[in-house]
């Protein structure tokens, strides 16, 4: 058994590429191409897509650069890498072939997890909601990265959620023994990404284990819980998570601002729907 | 970008050898020694720009010619090359061992040897002079750009900026996050100022936090004004989450007075060269160096521009 867990973490951590939606590429594409983009107009269509978002964060806290577990979002991230290193980074990425429907639904519901994120930060009055939202884009990296170093692993967990009506977190433990949250865990050390991110990544299924900064795993698992309930997109289950009131506490979030919360949600999800993620050109 | 006064010297015994390399680099000038032993004293006292040796000579190895200058660091950075015929490459010697810089392969084809001496050259004046720690440009490649701006009366504004409150930021949490903070403020001023001036700009570091940047005067404003933006988004990522809930570091001095230190700033003055006005290096450093003292008596990051018109 301990032999299959490490077997399986080396898997994980061995990942070469993750694929990125077509959409995003080709608008990201086209804007390193423009010598005239804005930082802002590029930060603003890589925050679409947990995957670039992620190699972007992984590239700024890598010990070449000197600040590793440093930079939290993409705006500092990209500030940092410049024009001419981001230009590399997208160029050298290419369109996967095996974009399935559900992987295109966990890109929804990251996306929404991380317009939620953006909202309940600001209305809980929490200092730069962009770490929050990038948190939320990336909480479920881990079923992402598994989905592609593990593919037999995945067709028996999503039996598993068939079989027995259960949430998606509990069929991995079943059959891996460890679930997306371990595995965001030894990515945001392998990657050097943040603390505050990986207290978001690692505890949003249990916020009360998030030591450090409880409050940014409290914004994703509420966020993660916004997500479901609007039925964006899809995470693998049908099912609505349990939602821990530890968050409201420690959020200090009332009725009324969480309301507003989700009124905000409401209004960018509108947007979103707009947003095709899959087709490059007419959607 | 071999310099005139390049000077090479070679070891060897190999009087056709010498007349065949001079050929190469005519330009610089050449000393040379038929002998290692006797070459090694005045080596030692008057270190050349290039140190060829050949590995076949009658008394000394020329390994162990080599072995014996590179051992010492004041010499370390004095690039040396050594001559090795067909057989002795093919016996694969262990070239890193003696810190050896490149090698040449008789018999020597000219041009070749030609580029390639003079890329070893030009790669050692890079290395020497580059900050350790940024690989940013250090003191020599600055005087020598802006001096060399300054020959050619170029417009172009020089900026010095430093950092306020790093020596506390520093002794509170270390030098290793204190190298953080460089290796931060050196890539916001790199990227900022190729976003608005591309390649025609020019970064270099001083030394701890002192930077120095050559822009188009044109774009010397918005880029002072990205960066201060840029630098204070992003240094509050730096303290550990009580300092930034208080605005910064407390600590007590020598005398156990308190005091209290806000987060790090970036201050930047600006001088203009137009008209040809400057036309030296120090006149320029030291008209920036009084400006920036208004800059430092601002709270917070600041520039400031020299806006004096040119007299006359």
């Amino acid at each position: 058994m301990q032999d299959l867990y490490l077997e399986n973490k080396n898997r994980i951590l061995s990942v070469k590429d993750l694929p990125t939606l077509p959409a995003v590429l080709d608008e990201v594409t086209e804007l390193v191409q423009d010598p005239g983009s804005s930082i802002d107009q590029i930060a603003k269509v890589i925050s679409k897509d947990q995957v670039l978002s992620a190699k972007v964060l992984k590239m700024v806290n890598s010990p070449i650069y000197g600040f590793p577990r440093r930079i939290g979002t993409i705006q500092h991230a990209l500030v940092l890498l410049g024009f001419n290193v981001i230009r590399g980074l997208i160029i050298s990425n290419s369109v996967f072939d095996i974009m399935t429907k559900n992987m295109v639904g966990l890109w929804e519901h990251s996306l929404g997890c991380a317009i939620a994120c953006a909202g309940i930060a600001r209305e809980a009055d929490l200092k730069d909601p962009e770490e929050y939202s990038v948190a939320g884009l990336l909480h479920d990296l881990g079923k992402l990265v598994s989905i592609i170093q593990l593919p037999e692993i995945k067709e028996e967990v999503d039996a598993l959620v068939q079989e027995k009506d259960i949430t998606y977190y509990q069929a991995e433990k079943e059959v891996m023994g460890f679930a997306h949250d371990r595995i965001n865990a030894w990515l945001a050390d392998h990657w050097n990404l943040p603390l505050r991110l990986r207290e978001g990544l690692v505890w949003h299924h249990r916020p009360k284990s998030a030591q450090h900064y409880p409050e940014v795993a409290c914004v994703v698992h509420l966020g993660d819980f916004l997500a479901r309930i609007f039925q964006v997109g899809n995470s693998g289950d049908d099912q609505v998570n349990y939602l821990d009131k530890y968050v409201f506490k420690v959020l200090n979030l009332h009725q009324d601002k969480l309301e507003k919360a989700i009124e905000h949600l409401d209004s960018e999800l509108v947007e979103l729907r707009g947003f095709s993620p899959v087709a490059t050109e007419g959607g | 970008m071999p310099k005139l006064e390049n000077h090479i010297f070679l070891i060897s015994a190999d009087a056709e050898l010498y007349t065949l390399l001079k050929s190469t680099c005519s330009y610089a000038h050449w000393t040379v020694f038929e002998r290692g032993r006797g070459a090694i004293e005045l080596l030692f006292n008057n270190p050349p720009d290039l140190l060829i040796v050949d590995s076949r000579m009658p008394d000394l190895q020329g390994m162990e010619l080599i072995r014996i200058f590179k051992s010492e660091n004041v010499y370390r950075q004095v690039p040396v090359v050594i001559c090795l015929d067909r057989e002795e490459v093919a016996a694969g010697p262990d070239l890193a061992a003696i810190e050896v810089d490149d090698f040449l392969v008789k018999p020597l084809d000219v041009d070749e040897s030609r580029l390639r001496l003079e890329l070893i050259m030009a790669r050692a004046s890079w290395e020497l002079d580059a900050n350790p720690l940024t690989k940013l440009p250090g003191n020599t490649s600055i005087i020598h750009k802006i001096q060399d701006m300054l020959d050619r009366k170029l417009e172009f504004a020089l900026a010095y900026a430093d950092l306020d409150n790093f020596k506390s930021f520093n002794d509170k949490y270390g030098f290793s996050r204190g190298d953080e903070v460089l290796m931060m403020t050196a890539r916001v001023i790199v990227n900022t100022i190729r976003a608005f001036a591309g390649m025609e700009s020019f970064v270099g570091h001083v030394g701890g936090d002192d930077f120095v940047f050559i822009v188009p005067p044109d774009k010397a404003e918005s880029v002072c004004a990205m960066l201060v933006q840029n630098f204070d988004s992003i240094v509050p990522n730096f303290y550990d989450p009580q300092d930034l809930k208080q605005g910064g570091i407390h600590s007590s001095t020598r005398d156990g007075r308190a005091s209290f230190f806000p987060l790090m700033a970036i201050s930047i003055a600006v001088i203009f060269n137009r008209n040809g006005e400057l036309t030296h290096y120090g006149e320029a450093s030291e008209k920036a160096m009084n400006l920036k003292s208004v800059a430092k008596k601002e709270p917070g990051s600041s520039y400031v521009l020299d806006r004096r018109q040119p007299s006359g």
